[in-house]
């Protein structure tokens, strides 16, 4: 069947009424579940799993990725505008959105952030269309020296993600990793500072981190400015347009973020999050005017947002190609389908060629209606800055601990939100980067497992991180990354 | 005043009556509320999905919703704490694994439970065997061949788990001593991981479910050389058990189950009709066949088989623990 065939085919499956309904249900349900603080795509798909047991398996599996990549375009906002990361991918977002909307800037910032989560989607889908077999063999072709070699590089390249000493950044990447190392060790079976308490055995949880530091240290940051909080102006139409100067800045990053993004998703056990951070360090990067992020960088939100709308489309392709799902989303989103008797796998294209297009065609769709659906929403969005933060942040809390709750039912995680809440105050206070405290936490772990991995797999012989190519080219590249600004600063003495 | 110095005792009297009743009472009215069911794997995990299958049929006979609550964490085990943390009020019961009823007070410090005195078995539902999966480039076609080159070269050949004390890994280490050979071990965190690394080459072989390794199988990349069940799978019926071939014993079993169970001091009757009930569902063609899609097996019995098998298990891995153990 040659492309064009499927995507006709595709087209029937996804534009059946009843599909059609299950999908733009799901892109709905999914935006409004990445707008609220702390609950995410994962609940939102836990809750609908048992109706999917009800339904045909297209529409079942078509409404579940949805809502996965809805939850992307919603993720931002809030963000943007409460410095409340919806989702952790979009964390890294809040760095130069939220900067922008205290400039007044907010319609924009969120303009730019809709348009680029679709624009990255978009080609993202173009990518998995002329890509899917070269991605599939990309995720095989990764083996743990290279995702070692990998994630070191990332690591290097996002440390200049935060603004302000190189040395408090670096204290938070490395408190980051110590955070990551909680839990049971893989290798061992060794429990690593769990204290006793059974819930630390699977480490501390992602979900919690992130709301703690970005979420509940914000609300607790702003009690003492509460009443200096004027309300915003009302937003006019022509206030989201963004500026001859801010298009002109969009269509690099976008294109970047999207490339970026559309490999790391393809890759298992990377995803959005990293690819997010990845992108806005890149950014940073390539920019002639770096000092202008974390100061309202409208490049700031394009690069990470077309990255982690990109990276989740890619994602599809090890779950559906290989059946190896790159995160516990796609973990779901497989069992749904192994609940219809559908295995994903190198047969799924041959066995299921419905299914597979009829996705694929319905990821088009679905983004169309999440653009047409959020950019009128944006007024509303931003008019939420006016309700008075006394009613606002309580909601907030609620929701946050309804979030951490909704992941795996736990009231030990909820406490966990409420200590971390405390700890990212302080770290505020204090000017440290909490981004950077979650990247470390995200990246430590991935490092550890793959190095301790790849010299068992070498038997000791640590060569294996040169001797593999694409491995060496990543280790190479971080080399650069370190020695190029070293050089610089030797030569202008 | 006669009536009057009567009531106390007329009291005393139906109190006792009434704590003699109850437990008959309960037993007859019972089920009058839902019923909880503790899964301690996330929504979509093969023990949820067994869950569901189970608690559909099982909320129709009983005449009351039966409710699945997932809490994940800790291989299975934060589910049956929490099913024990809410009591045996004859409302709250466990679907789980076999890990937390067999190695987990081997490999978690402070459980917190001991399955010997704090559960009650209602009975096993179903089981799933490994199977011993290579890429389709390894050089060994059958278990024979795959020992044999495993015994020329100690350590040469390497497997993947999912971490140390994982089924996965204790299966393998079981089979090794079984086999009198020496296997490398590489700790993954998924199942997802291990089969990636066969197919890349970077890893020789793997005990995983039928399940997982069959699309690759039916791709043409990967290999089944053996199963660990006694019997031949049905969903994978020419894959050649291990028992009794390649130099393993006849007894060589090694499979993963999950059981319904309640917390201990559970009343009897209802244990019973709980039996009753799930032996029905399990006889259902149609349950077994969606249990089978998934790569499981039913195995309907009796409290005490459930009982027997986890003795048995906790005895047999407890074994591969030591050695592990005393190897390192």
């Amino acid at each position: 069947m040659t492309t064009l065939e499927g995507l006709a085919q595709g087209l029937n499956v996804a534009l059946d009424p009843s599909v059609l309904i299950y999908s733009l249900f799901g892109a709905l349900l999914g935006t409004l579940v990445g707008v609220l603080p702390g609950i995410g795509a994962m609940a939102a798909i836990t809750l609908l799993l048992p109706i999917t047991y009800y339904i045909s398996s297209q529409a079942a599996l078509v409404m579940l990725a949805a809502v996965y990549y809805g939850a992307q375009y919603g993720g931002a906002v809030a963000s943007i505008l409460l410095r409340l990361p919806g989702t952790p991918q979009s964390a890294v977002t809040t760095l130069d959105g939220y900067p922008m909307a205290q400039q007044g800037r907010a319609g924009v910032a969120l303009f730019t952030a809709m348009i680029s989560s679709f624009a990255g989607s978009m080609l993202g889908i173009v990518i998995l269309v002329m890509l899917a077999g070269w991605l599939s063999d990309l995720a095989t072709s990764f083996g743990a020296a290279e995702y070692t070699a990998m994630m070191v590089m990332g690591l290097v390249a996002a440390s200049t993600v935060g603004t302000g000493r190189p040395a408090k950044a670096l204290a938070m990447v490395v408190l980051g990793v110590i955070l990551g190392c909680v839990g049971t060790d893989v290798n061992s079976g060794v429990q690593r500072f769990t204290f006793g308490q059974v819930q630390l055995l699977d480490g501390i949880n992602l979900v919690a981190l992130a709301m703690g530091l970005f979420g509940l240290a914000e609300v607790i940051g702003n009690i003492r400015k509460a009443e200096r909080h004027g309300p915003p102006a009302k937003v006019s139409l022509r206030q989201l347009i963004p500026t001859r100067d801010d298009v002109r800045h969009l269509f690099a990053p976008i294109t970047r973020g999207t490339l970026l993004g559309s490999f790391f998703g393809a890759l298992p056990g990377t995803g959005s999050t990293i690819s997010s951070f990845l992108s806005y360090a890149l950014e940073r990067k390539v920019s002639r005017n770096p000092e202008r992020f974390g100061h309202g960088a409208i490049e700031g939100i394009a690069g990470p947002e077309s990255a982690n709308n990109s990276a989740s489309i890619t994602a599809f392709v090890p779950t559906l190609t290989l059946g190896i799902p790159g995160d516990p989303i796609m973990a779901l989103m497989l069992g749904a389908l192994v609940i219809h008797g559908i295995q994903p796998g190198p047969m799924m294209l041959q066995d299921h060629p419905n299914m597979f297009w009829g996705l694929v065609v319905s990821f088009g769709i679905g983004n169309l209606f999440l653009l047409i659906l959020n950019l009128p929403l944006i007024g509303i969005w931003v008019s939420m800055l006016r309700i008075p933060f006394r009613w606002l942040y309580p909601a907030i809390i609620v929701f946050v601990c309804l979030g951490v709750y909704s992941v795996r039912g736990a009231t030990f995680d909820i406490v966990m939100v409420a200590g971390i809440g405390a700890i990212g105050y302080a770290l505020a206070v204090a000017a440290f980067s909490p981004a950077l405290l979650l990247l470390g936490f995200v990246l430590g772990p991935l490092i550890e497992t793959n190095m301790r991995r790849a010299l068992l797999i070498s038997r000791g012989d640590a060569m294996i991180f040169i001797e593999r190519p694409i491995a060496c080219g990543f280790v190479i590249a971080t080399v650069l990354l370190l020695a190029v600004p070293l050089v610089k600063r030797i030569r202008t003495r | 005043m006669i009536r009057r110095n009567l009531r106390p005792h007329l009291m005393a009297t139906s109190l006792v009556a009434g704590v003699l009743m109850s437990t008959a009472a309960m037993a007859q009215d019972w089920p009058s509320q839902p019923l909880h069911v503790f899964v301690g794997f996330p929504a979509g995990s093969s023990p949820d999905t067994i869950a569901r299958l189970v608690a559909d049929p099982l909320a129709d006979a009983l005449g009351q919703p039966v409710v699945v609550e997932n809490k994940p964490g800790a291989g299975g085990v934060i589910g049956v704490q929490q099913m024990l943390a809410k009591g045996a009020d004859g409302y709250n019961f466990g679907i789980n694994i076999n890990g937390p009823m067999t190695t987990a007070p081997r490999l978690i410090k402070d459980l917190g439970y001991d399955p010997a005195t704090d559960i009650a078995p209602i009975g096993l539902i179903a089981t799933s065997p490994l199977v011993l999966a290579v890429s389709s480039e390894f050089e060994a076609a059958t278990a024979d061949e795959f020992i044999a080159a495993a015994r020329d070269e100690p350590e040469a050949i390497s497997y993947g788990s999912v971490g140390a004390g994982s089924g996965a890994h204790l299966t393998a280490e079981l089979f090794s001593d079984a086999a009198d050979v020496q296997l490398f071990h590489i700790p993954f965190q998924s199942y997802a991981e291990v089969t990636t690394s066969i197919l890349g080459g970077e890893i020789d072989s793997g005990f995983m479910a039928p399940s997982a390794a069959l699309p690759h199988v039916q791709a043409g990349t990967m290999k089944m050389l053996g199963i660990t069940s006694l019997e031949p799978f049905a969903q994978v019926p020419d894959v050649p058990v291990l028992a009794g071939h390649a130099g393993l014993p006849d007894d060589f079993r090694a499979e993963l189950w999950n059981a319904l169970f309640a917390p201990a001091g559970t009343d009897p009757a209802i244990i019973t009709r709980l039996h009753t009930e799930l032996d029905t569902i399990l006889n259902t063609p149609e349950v077994q066949e969606k249990m089978l899609a998934m790569g499981w097996q039913v195995q309907p019995g009796t409290p005490s088989d459930l009982a027997d098998r986890i003795t048995q298990d906790t005895a047999m891995w407890g074994g591969v623990i030591d050695a592990i153990d005393q190897g390192n």
